[in-house]
């Protein structure tokens, strides 16, 4: 249900797609988008991110993986946000783990988003048999408990980063899936994708060009939504000791490692939380922002 | 109608059975048996460890051991757990489940009474500053980790000022915590649901013609936009049983609270691998059967969805 | 012809004693008190640094009041009452409360007659162990207590097809025999050291009950001659017990117990501060226990454990199989500030195996280990790995690189890993951290699947006998180090059979020697062992060398509100 009126286009606009149509088209997107002030601030907010994560060695003022003090240090001048539980920069974690978060939270998104179009497009387009079987695996995705998935997947592969991410990858793409699969279900039979198919285009070329550009839109606003689950899902993981391990600097890893101190030292928790929560709120408004821009009907 | 319930019905079993295999046998890969847990420290030969396990059937062949288990379920046994040495996991579960369901239920009432009026005003005065400030807040909501929320509580309620329990499930006090930090993420949920079909609803044509009658605002939004605002309610309800263990198990873990997160948390722990067997499946039917009363009540709620 | 035997000078010969189910169930056990810290402090420069316990005086206590019921917080699932499920301490806690032994160690590591008259006569040859029961205690459902039912516990563990989990501590037992109701005679195959901790200490049940309802069901329903019977068992809520009227010992003051599981350890402390909770059985984190010990309202009880908090390393592992990196590692670690810092300094840097609670059994002259960096960079470039161009050490295309697992969600222990990981990577030695289900760690260790890990455990002082086959041996079932080494089976062996203490003393000296010099594990402290109690609670003993011990001394507490 979605921004397939507004995109909707005639079988020769389609087949003969300009780069000029498409740039209008986005411009009047971010025209909308500006319009909504909360998701500016969020886009705001991820850019400043980004850039915090880029530049992550020249903000920081210690090492984020070197003890440069006593344990649970509060915060002084010296430390602005105070050391962690074993005597680590927290603030220099913090500025480290806007990058892990990010890679995290953009890398996994980034891979269930591919996985669930990928599925979502080919279940939805080929119909039928390979429809059935496709869903039934996006249901019993859906309905696994993501929990014992995490636990055993973490246990079977080596600790490490990119373990995390492909593990939260492969078992969140199923919302994306079912979301495309609907949409690529409803442009099946649209006159366009009928003509293209009537003139030999190839089913590759026809979902790549006709179909996936009619779902950007929803899968846009699942993504933007979606970085901030990942990143409070990386969180709830480490809370269970199947996050990022350290040193490396994740902010789950660090709220988790707080929890015990949370009476004598709060500085180790709270600093990370709130990184959470400010990351997890720009993402999510900014998603509003796409939501609104992107869906034509709720134009003013 | 029938014919369709029918099939949903048959697909489900195809993916509770999907799932209930593949969590086996993945359990099957990690190594470790709830013998090593019985044991301990104490001092044994290989030969007792073996006896031990031939005692709780865990020599035999994975296979064996599923589908000896998956028959046994069809006569209503669900096996037995070894941590709690021979105790039917059953009776574990009938334990366990009342006190999270209860959590959930509380929760989900407290959330829909506070959330849906709050998402309804945000989509009729869209763009206005208590727009721009409860999704804020709802935002919030889903960002601050729950466990953190969690302590936090029990920090200021129970120790500072003394007024609520930190932990348990006695009394009707000992509901208030767990049940606050379950509704705030809920609540952030429900009341962004609920935003976003008020203002697709109020966007309609049927709306803006009701609207252009000279209709008031409030006639409009009750007549004909409160209606889709349900919606969110039972996507919320599909989704609640779907996350019921993600959603539960910290706070259960934190208040203390013996419902099924922890047990299924433990027993994942303890490899205790027919309790896991049993709550993965029950959660399994429980999200096939949820997904299926949605679409039914989606159908029934919004006449213009199709059943497919 | 039988003689009786001095069972306390056979106790102070092996002295300090302690039972193995302690350090079993806490991975932990402990002990201290004031007694041994004077004994520890006169001995050598090894005394514990710990904070020294609180010392009491009951008679302040004021006169016993009745009724009340004593909250204890745990924190995981009480998942069985059976007696030969004491393993874990929150079981054991509420167990204890329910049955009886014919003899108990108590909390200060004495042994005492309890459904025995008296400690059990011994034969010359020590293989008849002779017990006069007491006579007139009730079991709760009214039946009386009688040889028959020692005979049938006893019979019931070396039964093979009961496969029960303390089946081990009866290898030896030959025959149980019960020639009139009130006497018990043990025959043994051979002569066996540890029998009063093994054997005469584990808990009685009814036989008349237990045949008939067997044990799976009993482990819910368990009778006993216990001070309290049970209430109520809701295994993942909270288990009840409540006053046995006819106990043999007199009523407890107490009306109930009640032992709740609270996983969160931080919430457990907050559960003592507003009062929810009297006492919590399992510890809290090393800061909430400083803070809550230095707080009038609580009553502390500082032990000190047997067991070593250490890195099990797998010694097969190529890039840790060369005894130098081992050594390096130790060298390149600073333990006094782990100590200092993570525990805040409850707990005194390992030696070796053993901890100096094992009196003369521990060795103090052994190779140490100072902090010295440079010293291990020099052993590691001895042993040919050469610094990477990544800070990482390589040798034959290798990296010195290993996994560490941890306990999952092991809130107290994970800060240590995270810090010795620091320590490790200074001098180029690369230690991944990720977190597994204890299940896991100990089925992969014993398998030899694992790098390393990180706990504690007791490489001997069960009932403070300093062999431990089971951890050191080559073929041992919890050598967790893959360690082989020809000359400490050799010692282990020699060990058993050694009767005269002196040359007992110098073999298990030898061992700690080797187990130093070869480092199969990281020996990083012996901890200090915490129990608070509310100072509402009246009547605790005086001064304890064993923290879970006290537990079992409830039916003389009472509370005052």
């Amino acid at each position: 249900m979605s921004i397939q009126a507004a995109t909707e286009e005639t079988p020769a606009q389609a087949i003969l797609e300009t780069g000029t149509a498409r740039r209008s088209e986005w411009s009047r997107v971010w025209r909308r988008f500006k319009r909504y002030k909360p998701g500016l601030a969020g886009a705001t907010l991820v850019i400043a991110l980004i850039f915090i994560a880029i530049f992550a060695p020249l903000i920081a003022p210690y090492s984020p993986t070197e003890k440069v003090g006593r344990r649970a240090t509060p915060p002084s001048a010296e430390f602005w946000l105070g050391l962690d539980e074993i005597g680590r920069d927290v603030l220099s974690r913090l500025i480290f783990g806007t990058r892990v978060a990010l890679i995290v939270g953009i890398g996994a998104m980034a891979i269930a988003l591919i996985i669930g179009v990928t599925i979502g497009a080919v279940a939805g387009y080929f119909g039928g048999t390979v429809d059935l079987a496709l869903s039934r695996v996006i249901d019993a995705l859906m309905a696994f408990p993501l929990l014992a998935l995490l636990i055993t997947l973490s246990a079977l592969f080596e600790p490490h980063l990119r373990t995390v991410v492909i593990v939260i990858g492969v078992t969140v793409w199923a919302s994306y899936a079912r979301v495309v699969r609907a949409e690529v279900l409803s442009l099946r039979e649209r006159d366009y994708v009928i003509a293209a198919r009537a003139i030999g285009a190839r089913s590759p070329r026809i979902i790549a060009r006709h179909m996936l550009p009619n779902v950007i839109g929803p899968v846009i606003v699942l993504a933007s939504l979606d970085v901030g689950s990942i990143i409070i899902l990386e969180s709830a993981l480490s809370f269970l000791g199947l996050g990022v391990q350290p040193p490396t600097p994740s902010w789950g890893g660090m709220l988790s490692a707080g929890r015990s101190l949370m009476r004598n030292a709060p500085h180790i928790a709270i600093a990370p939380g709130v990184a959470i929560t400010l990351t997890v709120l720009a993402f999510n408004l900014m998603g509003d922002g796409l939501r609104d821009a992107l869906d034509p009907r709720q134009r003013e | 109608m029938l014919r369709y319930i029918t099939i949903r019905l048959l697909q489900g079993v195809v993916v509770i059975f999907l799932v209930s295999i593949t969590s086996f046998i993945i359990m099957q890969l990690a190594p470790g048996d709830p013998v090593d847990i019985l044991i301990g420290e104490q001092q044994i030969t290989p030969e007792q460890i073996a006896a031990i396990e031939r005692k709780w059937g865990l020599d035999r062949p994975w296979y064996v051991q599923y589908f000896t288990w998956l028959g046994n379920v069809f006569t209503g046994d669900f096996g037995t757990s070894v941590v709690r040495t021979g105790q039917p996991v059953r009776e574990m579960i009938f334990e366990a489940a009342p006190q999270t369901i209860k959590l959930n239920l509380l929760s989900l009432i407290v959330s829909m009474l506070i959330a849906i009026p709050i998402g309804v005003l945000a989509a009729v005065k869209r763009y206005s500053l208590f727009d721009y400030g409860s999704m804020v807040g709802a935002t919030l909501g889903i960002a601050l980790p729950n466990y953190w929320i969690g302590l936090m509580l029990i920090i200021v309620f129970s120790l500072k000022l003394g007024w609520l329990p930190p932990y348990g499930s006695g009394s009707w006090k000992s509901y208030i915590l767990p049940v606050a930090v379950l509704a705030s993420q809920e609540m952030a949920i429900l009341a962004r649901l609920s935003r976003g079909t008020t203002s697709e609803a109020l966007s309609q044509d049927y709306v803006t013609t009701a609207r252009a009658k000279g209709l008031r605002d409030r006639t409009v939004v009750t007549r004909h936009v409160v209606r889709n605002a349900l919606l969110p309610v039972v996507t919320m309800i599909g989704y609640r049983i779907a996350f019921l263990l993600s959603g539960t198990i910290v706070v259960e873990t934190i208040f203390a609270w013996p419902g099924i997160g922890q047990l299924f948390f433990n027993s994942i722990d303890r490899m205790d691998y027919q309790v896991v067997q049993a709550i993965v499946l029950l959660l399994a039917t429980l999200v096939v059967v949820a997904n299926l009363v949605t679409d039914l009540v989606y159908a029934y709620i919004d006449p213009r969805i199709r059943v497919r | 012809m039988a003689r009786s035997v001095d069972v306390l000078a056979l106790l102070r010969q092996a002295s300090p004693v302690t039972r193995r189910e302690i350090l079993k169930r806490a991975a932990l056990g402990g002990i201290s008190g004031p007694a041994l810290m004077a004994m520890l402090r006169s001995d050598a420069s090894a005394a514990p640094a710990g904070p020294a316990p609180r010392l009491r005086q009951r008679s302040q206590d004021g006169e016993p009041v009745q009724g009340g019921t004593l909250v204890l917080t745990g924190h995981q699932e009480i998942a069985s009452l059976s007696p030969d499920d004491t393993g874990p301490t929150v079981h054991w806690v509420m167990i204890t409360q329910i049955h009886n032994a014919l003899v108990e160690m108590d909390e200060n590591l004495q042994f005492n007659p309890v459904l025995a008259e008296s400690l059990p006569e011994v034969s010359e040859d020590g293989l008849t162990y002779t017990f006069k029961l007491r006579q007139g205690v009730k079991f709760h459902d009214g039946e009386e207590f009688t040889s028959e039912d020692v005979k049938y516990t006893y019979e019931w563990y070396m039964n093979p097809d009961n496969a029960a989990i303390n089946a081990a501590d009866f290898a030896m037992v030959e025959a149980v025999e019960a020639p009139d109701p009130y006497t018990v005679i043990v025959r043994m195959k051979e002569p066996y050291a540890p029998f009063l901790a093994r054997v005469a200490s584990k808990f009685i049940v009814p036989a008349h009950y237990h045949s008939q309802v067997g044990e799976t069901e009993y482990k819910g329903k368990p009778i006993g001659t216990g001070p309290f019977k049970l209430k109520e068992w809701r295994p993942a809520e909270y288990t009840e017990v409540e006053a046995f009227e006819d106990h043999f010992r007199g009523r407890p003051h107490l009306d109930a117990i009640r032992e709740e599981v609270v996983p969160e350890p931080s919430v457990r402390a907050i559960g003592l501060e507003t009062g929810e909770a009297h006492s919590s059985v399992w510890p809290l984190t090393p800061e909430d226990n400083i803070r809550l010990a230095e707080d009038s309202n609580f009553v502390v009880f500082v032990t000190s454990a047997f067991a070593v908090n250490h890195f099990p390393l797998n010694n097969k592992l190529p890039q840790l199989s060369d005894k130098r990196v081992r050594q390096a590692m130790m060298y390149a670690i600073d333990r006094e500030t782990v100590i200092d810092e993570i525990f805040q300094g409850a707990a005194v840097v390992a030696t070796s195996n053993l901890s100096p609670a094992m009196g003369d059994f521990y060795n103090p002259n052994v190779k140490e280990y100072p902090y010295d960096p440079d010293q291990a960079n020099a052993l590691l470039d001895e042993a040919g790995w050469v610094m990477g161009s990544d800070g990482v050490r390589e040798k034959d295309g290798m990296k010195l690189s290993f996994v560490c697992t941890t306990i999952t969600g092991d809130q107290t222990r994970r800060p240590e890993a995270e810090l010795v990981q620091q320590y490790l990577k200074e001098v180029g030695i690369d230690m991944q951290l990720q977190e597994a289900p204890v299940a896991t760690i100990l089925e992969q260790l014993r398998k030899g699947e694992m790098d390393a890990s990180l706990f504690n455990w007791t490489y001997g002082g069960d009932y403070a006998d300093p062999d431990d086959g089971g951890t050191l041996r080559s073929d041992g079932g919890s050598n967790f180090s893959q360690f082989q080494n020809a000359r400490v089976d050799e010692l282990l062996d020699a060990g058993l059979r050694e009767i005269d203490r002196e040359k007992r003393i110098a073999i298990y000296h030898e061992i700690q020697e080797i187990i130093a010099e070869e480092v199969p594990f990281l020996f990083i402290s012996y901890w200090d062992w915490y129990n608070i109690f509310s100072s509402k609670v009246k009547g605790l003993p005086e001064s304890a060398l064993v923290g879970d011990q006290i537990y079992a001394k409830a039916y003389q507490w009472w509370i005052e509100e």
